[in-house]
């Protein structure tokens, strides 16, 4: 039976399936999250296509110390400070 | 699970017992505890660009000239750099290491296993070979004598501008690995690409800085200097056509063209094939699975222009130290270039000379042989570079049909089996002739004088896509668009 590609999706498909899956449907690090029902008329959109269109490096773990991104906004703005301070102390010292 | 499909931990040298000692000290971002909301996403981002766009005015603390013509002018777009300023580097190091290491991993060269340990560490090596390739560019900037002569500026001052470049290279990967964490939207390294394009296409336009040519002083933003013409001379056609052809700076044309580049790259980015799947386990359960014409998107103009510009450096190097070696002019000779705009360095020769885009319409009828060899150049490095990241970036025929195995669909009409050979069909065909229309699309671009070069133009779209998917995504997720900003 044709349905029109809106009125479902591949992820809400495998969200309903993915309980009873006898495949290991819940080991993947390619699981994508169900998307709603083709919000506002769009096509679905499903699988790695995504993967080969994003510009992404770091988005695993990797070892390493851990920062919260309120420290790294912190110490950004402390290293922009500490730059104008040194300019100031240059411009000062010299003339 | 046999001992050949698991590498040995020891005796590797991404995954030693001792690597957690070795990473210790490179910073990461914690994952967000819970879900980010959208408005605190947004705040991120606009965090992380306003950091990164004041980092972009700061001067290096310590330099003395920057005034010499600008040898990375090639680099500057897209590598989101600003000269003598704190982004110097701009995220050139960071997108080099990790290509060289997707790159190494994807031919095998390095082996990373599917552990999520193994990830992680190749992830950690990535992330210090992008910190010790940082400190190598800012020595090397700093020995050419970029910021004035090594042994005038004195010890202490080139170790400060080195220590300052690299800090702000870590503050980079870390701005960029907030946003891609999920803190914010999209990544760093897109956001930081696309506003350094945008800016330069505003500031090509609305520029109030003046410049003596031969014929009084212009302005130099296009549609600023067509209003000037238009009110100061007397001739009014005249001053039409040359707001709309003039040579030396951006002019109106340049505009247009840019305009009708993004509407070109929007519309294509619609064309896709959608392939009939179903449910295995639901009856009457369809959908469609579509492939893109631009199915790696931007990356074949990355890749390629990352390594177009890595030999330009090079080739720009070798050439002001062995001026007189044929070899050496063989690969490029340069020459300065200083009328409107900054000082800049171009090919006048050699290899270098036959893989830039030809400067005008001039240009191309009076040396076609450049043309022609761009033309072939760019068409051919797009479709091979797209071609190549289907397989390193998992995105291949075998991959799509694992995936939609582990979410129990199947193609109408296939079996596992032919699902891979139907999926070879369409997705092999689809990256290289998305990488080949990418590629007729940039050097389109170049040819009509879009502003901020093809490549330029063409990534700053393609990422504004991007956001814009992201953003329906997130509305689709959290409801309707008011919610959403207030």
């Amino acid at each position: 039976m044709p349905t029109s590609p809106s009125s479902t999706s591949v992820g809400s498909g495998r969200a309903a399936a993915g309980g009873k899956s006898p495949v290991k449907g819940a080991s993947g690090v390619r699981q994508r999250k169900p998307t709603g029902g083709g919000a506002g008329g769009a096509a679905p959109r499903v699988g790695s296509a995504g993967a080969a269109t994003s510009w992404r490096f770091f988005t695993e773990d990797s070892p390493g110390f851990k920062v919260e991104p309120v420290p790294v906004l912190v110490m950004s703005i402390i290293y922009i400070v500490a730059i104008f301070l040194l300019h100031l102390w240059g411009k000062y010292s010299r003339g | 699970m046999t001992p050949r499909d698991r590498p040995p931990d020891h005796g590797h040298w991404a995954t030693g017992y001792q690597t957690h000692v070795r990473y210790a000290f490179v910073p990461e971002i914690a994952k967000p505890e819970r879900k980010v909301q959208f408005r605190e996403k947004l705040l991120w981002t606009a965090i992380t660009l306003f950091v990164f766009l004041v980092c972009c005015q700061i001067p290096l603390f310590g330099i003395l000239s920057s005034d010499s013509a600008d040898p990375f002018y090639w680099l500057r777009v897209i590598m989101a750099s600003n000269r003598g300023t704190l982004m110097e580097l701009g995220i050139n190091p960071i997108v080099t290491s990790s290509l060289i290491m997707q790159v190494l991993a994807g031919a095998k060269i390095i082996e990373v296993g599917d552990s999520p340990k193994e990830r992680a560490l190749f992830n950690g090596a990535q992330k210090l070979f992008g910190i010790i390739m940082t400190a190598g560019q800012a020595i090397a900037y700093m020995l050419t004598g970029m910021y004035g002569n090594p042994s005038d500026l004195g010890t202490g001052i080139c170790a400060l501008i080195v220590i300052q470049l690299v800090i702000a290279g870590v503050i980079v990967m870390l701005l960029d690995e907030l946003l891609q964490k999920g803190y914010g939207l999209g990544s760093g390294i897109s956001l930081f690409i696309a506003t350094n394009i945008c800016e330069t296409i505003v500031w090509k336009s609305f520029s109030p800085a003046t410049i003596n040519t031969g014929r009084g002083t212009e302005f130099e933003g296009a549609v600023i200097a067509l209003f000037h013409l238009l009110a100061t001379r007397s001739d009014k056609v005249r001053a039409l056509r040359e707001a709309l052809y003039r040579n030396n700076l951006p002019n109106m044309m340049n505009l247009f063209a840019t305009i009708f580049v993004f509407c070109i790259v929007i519309y294509f980015q619609g064309f896709r094939v959608d392939l009939p799947i179903k449910s295995a386990r639901y009856r009457g359960q369809t959908t469609s699975y579509p492939i893109k014409l631009f199915y790696t998107s931007n990356m074949p103009i990355i890749l390629q222009s990352a390594l177009v510009s890595n030999f330009y450096v090079i080739s720009q190097m070798l050439s002001l130290r062995f001026r007189d070696n044929i070899f050496i002019n063989l690969l490029g000779r340069w020459e300065n270039y200083e009328g409107g705009g900054p000082a800049r360095a171009y090919p006048v020769g050699g290899l270098c000379y036959y893989l830039s885009p030809p400067d005008t319409t001039a240009h191309i009828i009076s040396d076609p042989m450049h043309a022609v060899c761009y033309i072939v150049f760019m068409l051919t490095s797009c479709a091979v570079f797209s071609k190549l990241w289907i397989d390193i970036s998992g995105s291949s025929a075998k991959d799509v049909a694992k995936q939609l195995k582990e979410q129990q669909m199947v193609m109408r009409g296939h079996r596992e089996k032919s699902m891979i050979h139907e999926l070879n069909r369409y997705i092999p065909t689809a990256a290289a002739f998305g990488g080949l229309c990418i590629g007729a699309l940039s050097v389109l671009a170049d040819f009509m004088g879009a502003i901020g070069s093809g490549t330029g133009i063409l990534l700053a779209v393609s990422i504004i896509y991007q956001y814009f998917e992201t953003f329906v995504k997130e509305q689709s997720e959290q409801g309707g668009m008011s919610t959403m900003l207030f």
